[in-house]
C-alpha cells in the first residue's frame, strides 16, 4: 500500500511560541531509535535531517514531474524547469539577493568556493595578490586558495582567532593592504560556533578594495542572512545542512561580479551557440552550470527553504540560541569538560574536550546512548593546531533539538567518564 | 596454525550481547594498562597512518614467528588493537598471509561501526606488511 502523504499544515510564520515537539513531528527520522534508545541527533553541523515536506518534494518530482530541465519541448520538461527555476527565486528570497539571476546552483558549498577560485579569482588575481582567510576555516575554504596559490603565486594571509575562539576585527583589519584582492571568511565556524561579524569584515575589505566571499555553510542555517545588507560579493552555502537533500549547493554572486567571470566548466546548458570555430557562453547564472544540474535535489532544497522560511529564521535562531546557552551552562557543570570556543557571539555549535578521555571514546560511548555527535578535527586541522588539540567532540544543534537532548548529552559524558575512568 | 587466542576472543564476543561487547572491549583496553607500551616507540616510525586516533604498532620476530604489540590514544581503538595483536602474534609469515577479512569480521560482530571494521582491516594489512606477509608490498 502506498502511503498518501498527508497535506501538511505549514506552521504560521512568526508565531511566538516555538514548540520543538511540534517541529520534531515533521522529521520522520527523529522518531527512530538506535541501540533501542531514542535518537538524539546532535550532528547537524555535518548534515541536518529532512522534514517530510522535503521528502515529499523529492518523491513528487520523480513520481509526477520528472523530465530533464531546459531541454524538452514537452509538458513534463516544462514543469520540471519551472519548479527548478523557481528555487532560484526561493534561494534569492532566503538571502535577500536582488533576484534569481544572482543564484548559481552548484553541488555543495565546496564547489561554490572552488567555482569562485577557478573562475573569478583565476581571472582577476595574479602573482603577489593577497587573499585573507581566517584560522578557523573549513578545509573547503583553505585548499581551493592553496591550489590557486600554486597556480598563480598569490599570497595567503591568515587572520587569527583568540584563545576563546573570538574573532577580533582589529586583528583582521591589520592584515588588509593594497594588495588584498579577496577576503574569504566563514560566517560561522563549524568547530567553535564563532559568528564572524561579516558585515564589518565586508566593510573593511571593501575599504581596502577587496572582493568578499562568505562561506555560509554554518551561517545560513542558524540566522537570517541578508547579502545586500552584508554587502558581500559572494555568499556560498550547501543544501544538505539546511534540511535539504545532498548534491545541491548555492553560490550567490553580485550581478557585476558574475558578469565578469569566465566559465569554469564547459558543456551543455552553459552556452548560447556552439560551432567548432566559436562558442558563445550563456549569461550568468547558466554560464556556470554545465551539464544536467541536480534539479530534483534543487527542488528538494526549495521545499527546505519554504520550510525554514515558514518557521522563520529569526524564530529558529532564537530557539537554537537558547539551546546553545543551555548546552554551555550544562557542560560547564560537568567536571573535566572543557569547551572549545566560547566567543560571546556564537551560533549553536558546541565543541569540547574531556580531560583524560579521547574524543573518539567519548563519541562512541555517547553513540551507545543514542546521542549522535561528531568527533575529530572537523575538516579544520589548522584550527586544531592553533588550539593545541587533536580533536574535539562537537554537538551541533538544529531547529528540532531540545534541552532534554542536551541533558542526555551531559549524562552521556558522565557515563563515559565512569566507564573509562 | 595456532589461533587459540583468536578463538578465545571470537567466542567470548559471540557469547555477549551488543552492549556487553562494547564494555568487554573497554575492559581489554583497561587490562592493557598493566603492560605499558614503551614511550620511546610512540614515534612516527611506528605510527599506523589513516586512523581516527593514533595507533602505534611494534613488531618483533623470534624463531621465525612474528610478535606484535600496539597502542592507541583512544581506549576503544586500543581494545581493538589489543585483540588484533594478541590474536595474530606467534604466527609465521606464511600463516599470517592466510588471515583474511573473515577472521577480522569475527572480532567485530556488528558491535562496532563499519568505520572501525575498515580500521581493523587496515590494521590487519599493516601487521601483514610489517611481517612481509603481503607479497609485493613493503612496509612503509
Ligand atoms: C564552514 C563549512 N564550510 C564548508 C563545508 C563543506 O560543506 P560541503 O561538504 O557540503 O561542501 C562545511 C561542512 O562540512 C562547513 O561546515
Amino acid at each position: 500500500m502506498t502511503a498518501i502523504p498527508a497535506i501538511r499544515e505549514i506552521p504560521a510564520r512568526g508565531r511566538n511560541t516555538y514548540d520543538p515537539a511540534v517541529v520534531r513531528a515533521d522529521f520522520p527520522i527523529l522518531s527512530r531509535t538506535v541501540y533501542n534508545k531514542p535518537l538524539r541527533f546532535l550532528d547537524n553541523g555535518a548534515s541536518a535531517q529532512k522534514p517530510q515536506s522535503v521528502l515529499d518534494a523529492l518523491q513528487n518530482s520523480y513520481a509526477s514531474e520528472y523530465a530533464n530541465v531546459h531541454r524538452g519541448a514537452h509538458f513534463l520538461s516544462g514543469a520540471a524547469t519551472e519548479a527548478y527555476e523557481g528555487v532560484r527565486e526561493k534561494a534569492a528570497g532566503l538571502l535577500n539577493a536582488p533576484g534569481p539571476d544572482n543564484i548559481v546552483f552548484t553541488k555543495n558549498v565546496t564547489e561554490s568556493i572552488n567555482l569562485v577560485a577557478c573562475s573569478w579569482a583565476d581571472a582577476h588575481l595574479s602573482a603577489g595578490d593577497e587573499i585573507v582567510i581566517t584560522e578557523m576555516e573549513h578545509h573547503a575554504n583553505i585548499v581551493p586558495w592553496q591550489l590557486l596559490r600554486d597556480r598563480k603565486g598569490i599570497v595567503l594571509k591568515i587572520a587569527p582567532v583568540e584563545d576563546d575562539g573570538s574573532f577580533v576585527l582589529e586583528r583582521f583589519a591589520a592584515l588588509l593592504t593594497e594588495g588584498t584582492k579577496l577576503v574569504s571568511v566563514t560566517h560561522v565556524s563549524n568547530v567553535l560556533g564563532t559568528a564572524v561579524p561579516v558585515a564589518e569584515v565586508t566593510r573593511l575589505a571593501k575599504d581596502a578594495g577587496a572582493c568578499v566571499l562568505i562561506d555560509g555553510a554554518q551561517g545560513v542555517v542558524h540566522q537570517p542572512v541578508d547579502v545586500q545588507a552584508i554587502g558581500c560579493d559572494f555568499y556560498a552555502f550547501t543544501g544538505h545542512k539546511l534540511y535539504g537533500p545532498t548534491g545541491v549547493g548555492i553560490l550567490y554572486g553580485r550581478t557585476d561580479r558574475l558578469a565578469e567571470m569566465p566559465p569554469w566548466q564547459g558543456g551543455g546548458d552553459m552556452i548560447d551557440t556552439v560551432s567548432f570555430e566559436k562558442t558563445v557562453y550563456a549569461d550568468p547564472p547558466m554560464r556556470f552550470e554545465a551539464g544536467t544540474p541536480p534539479f530534483v535535489q534543487a527542488i528538494g532544497l526549495g521545499a527546505a527553504i519554504d520550510y525554514v522560511q515558514a518557521l522563520g529564521m529569526d524564530a529558529i535562531g532564537a530557539h537554537e540560541h537558547a539551546l546553545c546557552a543551555h548546552a554551555m551552562e550544562t557542560l560547564r557543570d560537568v567536571p573535566g569538560v572543557r569547551p572549545v570556543g566560547e566567543a560571546p557571539d556564537k551560533a549553536a555549535i558546541v565543541s569540547f574536550v574531556v580531560d583524560g578521555l579521547h574524543s573518539l571514546d567519548v563519541g562512541a560511548i555517547l553513540d551507545r546512548q543514542g546521542v549522535a555527535v561528531r568527533v575529530g578535527h572537523h575538516c579544520a586541522q589548522p584550527l586544531m593546531a592553533r588550539m593545541g588539540i587533536e580533536s574535539t567532540v562537537r554537538a551541533s544543534m538544529a531547529l528540532y533539538n531540545t534541552t532534554e537532548e542536551i541533558d542526555a548529552l551531559a549524562a552521556g559524558i558522565r557515563h563515559a567518564q565512569k566507564l573509562l575512568g | 596454525m595456532d589461533l587459540s587466542v583468536y578463538e578465545d576472543y571470537a567466542e567470548t564476543l559471540e557469547a555477549l550481547d551488543d552492549e556487553m561487547r562494547f564494555e568487554y572491549l573497554l575492559d581489554i583496553a583497561k587490562k592493557k594498562r598493566s603492560e605499558p607500551f614503551p614511550e620511546e616507540a610512540m614515534d612516527d616510525a611506528h605510527l599506523m597512518h589513516g586512523c581516527m586516533s593514533r595507533v602505534w604498532i611494534l613488531h618483533d620476530v623470534a624463531d621465525d614467528r612474528h610478535y606484535f604489540c600496539g597502542h592507541s590514544d583512544a581506549a576503544i581503538v586500543k581494545g581493538l588493537v589489543a585483540m588484533m595483536t594478541d590474536s595474530f602474534s606467534g604466527l609465521t609469515t606464511a600463516e599470517l598471509a592466510q588471515i583474511t577479512l573473515d577472521h577480522v569480521r569475527r572480532l567485530n560482530l556488528g558491535a562496532l561501526t563499519t568505520q572501525r571494521q575498515v580500521g581493523m582491516m587496515a590494521m590487519l594489512k599493516h601487521i601483514q606488511k610489517l611481517a612481509g606477509a603481503r607479497p609485493g608490498i613493503q612496509a612503509a
